[in-house]
């Protein structure tokens, strides 16, 4: 199967400032990718230039056509979610699933009310009225409901509370995904979501330091509990990272081999938040 | 549910070390039907390769059977190959410790069964 997302030499400046610097990636289908970066490092330019919003220089293809071009025919394909506040107070759910209806060629209405007969969220109810999970589930609704192929979900959880968060990925995987769909996600709640994604992209300053599957990082990077009479013979081995726990030194290593470093102490998967840390603090400004 | 995942093991390793102790441990017994990839996905917000990966491994050591269409299910046998290969193990690698404890202390292996018998009839 053909890639979902293609992009070569993605660039895009505003004034003097580049949003995209020269970004290269691929998404295969079935895959959950999060894009993670700090504020201002150019996720929200990527999503846009994906779903077609803003013009961008370099090669870009979503599901084989030119977003900005052909947006129209792209959207039957791709379903996108911002964070879960955004539907007005004063619309009603039954108005909700009508918009639905008109804007979106492939929103299964049936779909969506099946979905909200297993809620407490009532048709006749406007948005002001619902509580905050029965809105992570109208919203869920209302993005299950729609046959794409791709799912681009920006902040999806932010403002809602754990347990609304854990609801919203659950149903996600359990109504939502398979191995024909993609989702990409970005969100700042890393450690909710490590074990979910597949693939992991970190942006910064424009550009893509990280990208790889999770699999991939999990072979490349190892985070090792140096022992005592170990550190200088570990600093030797250049760590990408230091930080220290109670006293002791933890290191993390990229791409040395795991014999070479369980002579030096315990090892450990380090998680995507500590990766995150280290890598946008190891990557020049 | 929220397990804790430990992280010095890769997570499907994990989940494959939990089904068998649940096999073990007769939670789900022969020619039971695992729960599916999405279920265990969405419970365990894992991400669905994750959870195939670790249902990969048990059909490896042909614990698990894929059923076309209809899913994972136990495969008959696997809880005895499983008993079997704890036993093993413990003969292998505990045992011999634990008969040179029992010796150098002067222990009667049927008094101390005895005890462990009052105990288990205790708690």
């Amino acid at each position: 199967m053909s890639a979902v997302i293609r992009a070569e030499g993605l660039s895009k400046s505003y004034g003097g400032v580049r949003a995209l610097d020269d970004v290269s990636f691929t998404v295969e289908p079935g895959r959950i990718v999060g894009l993670i970066g700090p504020n201002g490092a150019g996720k929200t330019t990527a999503l846009k230039a994906i779903l077609g919003l803003t013009p961008y220089k370099g090669t870009l293809s979503v599901m084989g056509r030119d977003p900005y071009s052909d947006r129209h025919r792209l959207m039957q394909d791709v379903s996108f979610i911002a964070d879960v506040a955004t539907l007005p107070r004063w619309l009603r759910v039954s108005k909700a699933l009508d918009m639905m209806t008109r804007i979106h060629p492939r929103f299964d209405v049936e779909k969506a009310r099946a979905f909200l007969a297993r809620t407490e969220v009532r048709a006749g109810a406007r948005v002001g009225e619902l509580s905050k999970g029965m809105i992570v589930q109208l919203h869920l609704a209302l993005v299950m409901a729609i046959d794409a192929r791709l799912l681009v979900l920006d902040e999806p959880t932010l403002g809602l509370d754990i347990l609304y968060r854990k609801a919203f990925y659950e149903a996600l995987l359990n109504d939502y995904f398979d191995e024909q769909r993609t989702i990409l996600v970005t969100t700042h709640q890393v450690e909710e979501i490590e074990h979910l994604l597949t693939d992991l992209m970190f942006i910064q300053h424009g550009r893509l330091v990280l990208n790889s599957s999770m699999d991939a990082v999990q072979d490349s990077f190892v985070e090792v509990l140096i022992a005592p009479e170990r550190v200088a013979e570990a600093e030797r081995l250049q760590p990408v990272y230091r930080r220290e726990l109670f006293g002791r030194k933890l290191f993390l290593f990229e791409g040395v081999a795991r014999e070479r470093l369980a002579t030096l102490g315990e090892l450990h998967r380090p998680s995507v938040a500590d990766l995150f840390v280290a890598k946008m603090k190891g990557a020049p400004a | 549910m929220e397990p804790n995942w430990n992280d010095t093991q890769p997570i499907y390793r994990q989940l494959r070390d939990r089904i068998v102790t649940m096999i073990l441990e007769g939670v789900v017994n022969d020619g039971d039907a695992l729960p599916s990839v999405r279920q265990v996905a969405g419970e365990y917000q894992l991400n669905p390769l994750t959870v195939l990966k670790g249902y990969q491994a048990l059909v490896d050591e042909e614990l698990v059977e894929k059923k076309r269409g209809l899913g994972m299910y136990v495969k008959d046998g696997a809880r005895k190959a499983l008993l079997a290969d704890e036993r093993r193990r413990f003969l292998e690698e505990q045992w011999p410790g634990i008969a040179a404890t029992i010796r150098r202390l002067g222990f009667d292996p049927q008094e101390l069964l005895n005890r462990t018998d009052g105990q288990e009839a205790r708690t």
